[in-house]
């Protein structure tokens, strides 16, 4: 991973040193509501409905050992025990004082992490693939370009007060496991005619009370023009974007009003001026940046392993755990394994500092020292030998991240809802719940095969609803909650939106509802068909009617 | 009001910020809204003194940078510190080779002087009330700069 040299560590000290100063200023009274708002959401802070929020960077999801001690500390000491993991694939606390976020910044510091830009109208973290790097399908390590982003985008002096937040992931495989088409900008790694591998450039995609697929700017950008493109789009955006409402400022709205060749014009009109500058990348750096990522030093004798197949062979729970929570590696003898975090009894993508811990030692012992959060809130452990591979499960099932339902609909993406956010209009971690009692019988589960359960508590879809399989969202009626439901919906290569189910439902009649849809699934679909694949063949009606049909 | 200009507090301002055509003044540097400068171009052309214009983000600059050698000095509007329309227009002014005094007015925020600076603004104007000397030290709070800017085009691997 990328390691930091003096100015990557001095820029995060300043920058802690300089938040220790706004909030100084902000408790004397020095600093209006107003600028205190903008400046400590640009650091990660938000006031919730408790306590302040905040939410510390995880750069492309990469975590080390160390590092993930270190936020083991902070759940300990500043927070209650636990944080809690995003879809950008950042870690949240939900209960530190405003005045200590000074001291938790400095401790993170110590270990080259911060929370620059985890909120605010500005970049935000990069996300990509949690595989990349290891798994097989892939066309390019998608995490030199995520770091080189990062570079660029960190404390950029003209694109911290945009019309609205902007979020860049980038993908190497065509398997899409980034939900890249609903963000500001997609980038895939793609091979052209010519046999040269560069960007694809999506843009204008976004969740949000607006949901939009990207749209394609450019078939194939050359890599050394990246940053040079990056900047124009956010230029044109910048001075562009409405700012006169926020439920309007995202790129989306702009692409959408412009049209995607309108915009596409301006964008490389733009472009034009500063194609041939400072900003276009160097071979040398590129090869710097590439050099912090090069494979592990795999074990060459790991292929001949037959260790696992015995365990697989003679333990039923650890079979039923490797079929569902690990993933193919590219290096043979090598597999990454999903860390669940989506347990029975626990808020989705919640982990206690012990775990944190536990997780810190695994990724020490087992998988060179590094973790990786994922878009739906788990963790993955990317290179694990098979011959440990029961060892790493018995760990985990020990402390209650082994739940073998990676992929299936208890794997939720689930937003904190109205029990942590100032902004939820409905609870959903009482859903949830709800959710996981109905849903606990493996076999059930394993036989409706994959499924993406999204749920939002509010239409800022934090959860990311509108791109599940099933998506849910709460809404407030008359100071009730209730739960409108959509189906249809993927964020992978073949992203589409759910389309509404009907008219919103009790919150003691989701897991029923839900059932009802699924009885619908199993009588319709077609042998080796994937839930989204027979609501794409047979539409929303026969789902509709087994719902509503018994209600009257 | 208190100016910065080049990191130094300056007490004599010459321009006059004038907002309405009934109101030009014969003599005397003068600081006019773009959309008033083009309205009046025949009348504000034949000033004897020196003329600035002052523009903001739903200005189209295009007028501006074809005649950058005529303003000694160009006014940026942040009319709200959430509007960073300001930062794109002073890296645009300065990529076309704008040489003169770009000044942000409004409101500049000392908590935003370090960027628009990188960006290219080397004077700050500020209400009476707000401003303190404290202001100073917020250009060197962060001496990283990872990207190329207005200030130094070079990206952090190529600096020295």
């Amino acid at each position: 991973m990328y390691i930091y040299n003096e100015v990557d560590q001095k820029i995060v000290d300043e920058r802690v040193e300089q938040f220790r100063d706004q909030t100084r200023r902000f408790l004397a009274g020095e600093l209006s509501d107003d600028e205190f708002l903008a400046l400590r959401l640009m650091n990660g802070l938000y006031i919730q409905r408790h306590a302040p929020m905040l939410r510390v960077a995880i750069p492309y999801g990469l975590i080390s050992s160390p590092q993930l001690r270190k936020l083991a500390h902070i759940a300990r000491t500043y927070d209650k025990g636990y944080g809690h993991f995003t879809t950008r694939t950042n870690i949240q606390f939900n209960w530190p004082k405003l005045e200590e976020v000074p001291d938790i910044l400095a401790e993170l510091a110590q270990v080259q992490m911060h929370a620059i830009q985890t909120s605010g109208n500005c970049i935000r973290n990069t996300t990509t693939d949690q595989f990349a790097g290891v798994t097989p399908d892939e066309l390019e390590d998608p995490r030199p370009w995520c770091e080189i982003i990062r570079q660029w985008s960190t404390l950029h002096p003209e694109f911290a007060y945009l019309p609205r937040k902007f979020k860049i992931a980038v993908t190497g495989s065509p398997r899409d496991r980034a939900a890249s088409q609903v963000h500001d900008i997609g980038l895939h790694l793609v091979k052209n005619d010519a046999g040269e591998i560069g960007f694809e450039v999506l843009v204008g995609g976004g969740l949000g009370r607006t949901p939009v697929i990207g749209k394609q700017i450019r078939p194939f950008l050359e890599k050394k023009d990246l940053l040079s493109y990056l900047e124009a789009i956010l230029r044109v955006y910048n001075l562009k974007g409405r700012r006169d409402n926020k439920y309007k400022a995202r790129i989306k709205i702009l692409v959408e009003a412009m049209g995607i060749d309108a915009f596409r014009e301006e964008v490389e009109a733009e472009w034009a001026n500063i194609r041939s500058s400072e900003l276009e990348l160097t071979e040398v750096e590129i090869n710097r940046v590439k050099s912090f990522f090069q494979p592990f030093d795999y074990d060459a004798e790991a292929g001949n392993d037959t260790t696992l197949q015995q365990k697989l062979d003679s333990d039923e729970a650890f079979r039923v755990w490797y079929e569902r929570n690990t993933h193919n590696h590219k290096v043979p003898g090598y597999t990454a394994v999903v860390v669940s975090l989506k347990p029975q009894l626990q808020p989705a993508g919640d982990i206690t500092d012990l775990q944190l811990d536990v997780v810190a030692d695994l990724a020490e012992q087992y998988s060179f020292g590094q973790a990786r959060s994922t878009h739906e809130q788990n963790l993955v452990l990317a290179d694990v030998k098979n011959a440990d591979l029961y060892a790493v499960w018995q760990k985990l099932a020990e402390h209650n991240m082994a739940r073998p339902n990676i992929g299936t609909l208890t794997d939720m993406i689930v937003c904190p809802g109205f029990d942590f956010c100032a902004l939820a209009n409905a609870k959903t971690l009482n859903i949830a719940e709800q959710i996981n009692q109905a849903f606990d019988d493996l076999d059930y589960l394993y036989d409706l095969g994959e499924i993406r359960l999204n749920m939002s508590g509010c239409i800022n879809a934090c959860g990311h609803h509108h791109v599940g399989g099933i998506g849910i969202l709460g809404v407030d009626k008359k100071g009730e909650d209730w739960y409108q439901i959509t189906i249809g919906g993927s964020d992978r290569e073949d992203a589409s939106l759910g389309k509404v189910l009907g008219r919103a439902v009790a919150a003691d009649e989701v897991a029923d509802t839900l059932k009802k849809i699924l009885e619908a699934y199993v009588e319709q679909r077609t042998e080796e068909e994937r839930f989204v694949d027979t609501v794409r063949r047979v539409g929303v009606a026969p789902f509709k009617e087994k719902v509503y049909a018994a209600a009257h | 009001m208190p100016l910065l200009i080049d990191r130094k507090l300056v007490t004599d301002d010459s321009w006059q910020l004038v907002e309405e055509a009934d109101s030009l003044p014969q003599s005397g540097d003068l600081l006019v809204p773009l959309a008033l400068y083009l309205e009046q171009k025949e009348a504000l052309d034949a000033h004897s003194d020196r003329l600035a214009v002052k523009v903001n983000g739903d200005d189209d600059l295009t007028p501006v940078l074809s005649d950058l050698e005529r303003f000694p000095m160009i006014a940026i509007e942040f009319p709200i510190f959430r509007d960073g329309r300001g930062f794109s227009l002073a890296r645009i002014l300065r990529r076309a080779g704008y040489k003169g005094e770009l000044r942000a007015v409004g409101q500049p925020a000392r908590d935003q002087l370090g960027y628009m600076e990188r960006c290219g603004i080397n004077a700050f104007e500020f209400d009476d009330e707000s401003y303190s000397d404290d202001f100073l030290k917020a250009f060197d709070e962060i001496s990283v700069r990872y990207q190329g800017s207005a200030d130094d085009p070079r990206p952090i691997y190529l600096q020295n």
